[in-house]
């Protein structure tokens, strides 16, 4: 056997192995609700018949070329037409289509229904994270007051939820592989997708239209809790605001927070010296308009567009790898000072276009007005730092 | 001794010479003697080299030269390419120093004419037949020349009727057109008419055509488009310094107002205004309507639709507190914050598309829509 025939066997089997790999938060082939369930069942009707056309056909092409090879001899008789074979070739194929037709379209129907959802969650994309926020209704076990968080989508199992998304910037995409399809997320239209879950647990997924510079670090996670867990989430989501106590590093952090952060990051509740709110103006700032709402930040695992984990490796394991009837409760936990992970949320502070390329500079920004795309670097100091993370740790 | 491009050269040198004295003897300044004194001395120079290679011509005892030297090949025919690439230079380099539109036009004559130029010397060489060689460069530039010749003609045409149109009034334009289109109508039909017409009689009633309208166009461009009146919209104040949106009256921005929707598939909320006169929401989703408030995500454009049906004209506006305006004496003024659509006709519909920067915590009632001359017509807007 030659060195080429037995690489290529080794690329093979090893491109065949990885399909049989265990930690795939984002496998397709892995349902965990209805609407990824239609979509699996489909897929086991396509794919079979796909694959033995295809087997069937490159088999014949094999067959041929290694039979009809050229050995120098000469060419056959030429014939034009044999019409029962081109009938029949006609037939099969359309025979094929229809059968995979049928259900493909009664599978597209069946997940374009909304008539049924009970609970309506605005995402919204833009470079490179997703906004999540529930507007006040009476779904989702009825909803007060708006809540907004980023990165992270909380719903409660066994509930259909209608996500309507839109895009403030450019196309995104959103896809939670194992709770429905893909839905793309355009700029002043509105998008519908109908997510469900039947067990509490984490489902990743990413934005899959690339967007720019950091489309790749742009990932979102719905994390599905039974419905008393949802009901403590969304209380805690509206709590009203807590100041630090006079004196600490956290209060320090929120005069740095005031000072560096609120131009852009919302904190529901901060107020000034004069008692009035303060509001952020991110679309005086940031070209799509919005930054995360950082009101409650430690309540939820990853920042930056659910790019990197608040939580250490060995906390965001045991909250990953929880059973179904913890993990709710390990997840509203939130981030401990001991679970923090401080090493890369300091390098997000210290300077966040390094580890996250955005168009953040901005004096060569001419085009947008020097209204930037992502984090600048805000030359924060290692003592504004600690500050911040002190005060950000609170946040929930 | 002296062959014919030498005399000629000498002869502007002794020109340039003699300016140069008559111009240091008359006129103050020396620059003006220095430049013709150095004209001259090129001359001079160029006729010196003329006179050494003799025009280029070959010696008369060079008997073997006389079917191989360049100057016994056929002089290339007469062309106007070259004249048309200097004109793109020059027009490159004042724009280079102007503006940017004479730069690229100068890019664009150079590149034609270039490629015309080209082509040209291509096909000269082709073969020893002129016919042949037309042919050649025929087959090579007309694929380019006639698509671009009719686009640059169409274009001129169109820009020269845009300029007549938008000078005349827009009454004595439709009369202008109406009276231009009879009388082609009738040249037309007296031309077909009449087929022993001799073509260039033909072709000389379009140049006349073509030269009238060119230089209409250009006339009218010269003198600028007449008045045009701007139709103000619903987010100025009228003349007298009232607020639109917190009118039930109709105003000039109301009465050219779309009263129809066809983006349905990208609404954010429907808003109707019921016959008893109170506000109501329909959203894609479970929130019921006469929920007593509607959310929209911030700053993100979100089409929101305003039904009217009540049975009088209505607008639907939107409170967003204040905004701070620049003055004309420089000074910061508080002023309210009011959007609205223009007036909507009973049954009608129209889109509002609102991008709103800040949450609704920022204005002390909120944000609210709301429609003039109806009391009980509020529903709160909820900005995250």
């Amino acid at each position: 056997m030659s060195r080429r025939v037995r690489v290529a066997l080794v690329a093979a089997v090893g491109l065949v192995a990885a399909g049989c790999a265990q930690d795939a938060p984002q496998d397709t082939w892995d349902p965990a609700g209805p609407n990824a369930q239609k979509i699996n069942d489909l897929d086991w009707i396509v794919f079979p018949i796909a694959g033995v056309v295809g087997l069937i056909v490159l088999t014949f092409i094999g067959i041929i070329v290694f039979k009809f090879r050229d050995r120098g001899q000469p060419i056959p008789e030429q014939t034009h037409g044999k019409p029962a074979l081109e009938i029949a070739l006609t037939i099969l194929p359309a025979l094929i289509l229809i059968g995979i037709t049928i259900p493909t379209v009664g599978t597209l129907m069946a997940l374009n229904e909304t008539d049924d959802t009970e609970c309506v969650i605005n995402v919204t994309g833009q470079q490179w994270w997703w906004e999540v926020d529930y507007a006040q209704q009476d779904g989702c076990g009825g909803i007060s007051a708006p809540i907004v968080t980023s990165g992270q989508m909380v719903i409660p199992i066994g509930t259909p939820v209608l996500v309507r998304g839109t895009s403030r910037d450019v196309i995104h995409s959103w896809w939670i592989p194992r709770l429905n399809g893909k839905r793309d997320m355009v700029p002043g239209r509105v998008h519908t997708v109908r997510l469900e879950a039947d067990e509490p647990g984490i489902y990743a997924g990413q934005c899959t239209e690339f967007c720019g510079l950091s489309h790749a670090n742009m990932r979102m996670e719905v994390i599905a809790m039974t419905p008393e867990d949802f009901e403590t989430w969304k209380a805690r989501q509206l709590a009203p605001y807590e100041a630090p106590e006079a004196g600490t590093l956290a209060a320090a952090g929120e005069a740095t927070f005031i000072a560096q952060c609120s131009r852009c990051h919302q904190v529901n509740g901060l107020e000034d010296a004069d008692g009035d709110p303060i509001i952020a103006r991110p679309d005086l700032q940031v070209y799509s308009g919005a930054a995360p709402n950082l009101s409650y930040f430690t309540t939820r695992n990853t920042f930056a567009g659910a790019s990197w984990d608040l939580l250490t490796a060995e906390c965001r394991r045991d909250v990953w790898e929880s059973d179904a009837d913890t993990i709710g409760e390990k997840y509203l936990a939130g981030v401990s000072a001991d679970c923090l992970n401080s090493v890369e949320l300091r390098e997000w502070l210290r300077d966040a276009p390094a580890k996250k390329p955005m168009y953040a500079d901005a004096e060569q920004l001419e085009a947008t007005d020097g209204l930037v795309r992502g984090m600048p670097n805000l030359a924060l100091s290692e003592d504004q730092i600690d500050e911040l993370i002190a005060y950000l740790l609170e946040r929930k | 001794m002296f062959t014919t491009g030498s005399k000629f050269l000498i002869g502007s040198a002794v020109l340039a010479a003699i300016a140069a004295i008559a111009y240091g003897v008359t006129q103050d300044g020396v620059m003006g003697t220095v430049g013709l004194a150095t004209a001259a001395v090129a001359l001079a120079y160029l006729a010196g080299v003329n006179i050494y290679v003799r025009d280029s011509n070959i010696w008369e005892d060079e008997i073997s030269t006389l079917e191989s030297a360049p100057a016994a090949a056929r002089p290339p025919a007469d062309s106007v390419w070259p004249m048309a690439f200097g004109l793109g230079a020059a027009v490159l380099t004042v724009g280079l120093v102007t503006s940017q539109a004479f730069f690229v036009v100068g890019v664009v004559i150079m590149l034609a004419a270039g490629a015309e130029w080209t082509a040209e010397a291509w096909a000269e060489r082709a073969s020893a037949d002129e016919s042949f060689n037309a042919e050649v460069r025929s087959r090579i530039a007309n694929p380019l020349e006639f698509p671009l010749g009719a686009a640059i003609g169409i274009g001129i045409i169109v820009f020269a009727f845009s300029r007549i149109m938008l000078w005349l009034s827009k009454t004595n334009t439709v009369v202008f057109f109406a009276a231009i289109g009879a009388l082609i109508l009738t040249i037309a039909f007296f031309l077909a008419a009449r087929p022993g017409l001799k073509s260039r009689t033909v072709v000389g009633a379009i140049a006349v055509g073509a030269l009238a309208l060119v230089a209409g166009g250009a006339a009218a461009g010269l003198d600028g488009e007449r008045d045009i009146h701007e139709f103000p919209t619903t987010e100025e104040p009228t003349e007298e310094g009232e607020n639109i949106c917190l009118s039930p009256d109709e105003f000039e921005a109301d009465e050219k107002s779309s009263q129809s929707v066809g983006a349905s598939a990208a609404l954010a909320a429907t808003i109707t205004l019921t016959e008893d006169g109170r506000l109501t929401f329909a959203v894609n989703g479970p929130v019921e309507e006469g929920t007593d408030s509607l959310s929209l995500p911030r700053s993100n454009p979100s089409n929101v639709v305003f039904v009217n049906e009540s049975d009088e004209d209505r607008r639907l506006s939107l409170d967003l507190g204040t905004r701070t305006v620049e003055n004309e004496a420089g000074e910061e003024e508080e002023l309210e914050h009011v959007v609205c659509t223009a007036l909507v006709q009973p049954g009608g519909r129209q889109n509002q598309t609102l991008t709103i920067g800040a949450p609704s915590i920022v204005a002390p009632d909120g944000y609210f829509f709301f429609v003039p001359g109806v009391e009980s017509a509020r529903l709160a807007l909820v900005v995250p």
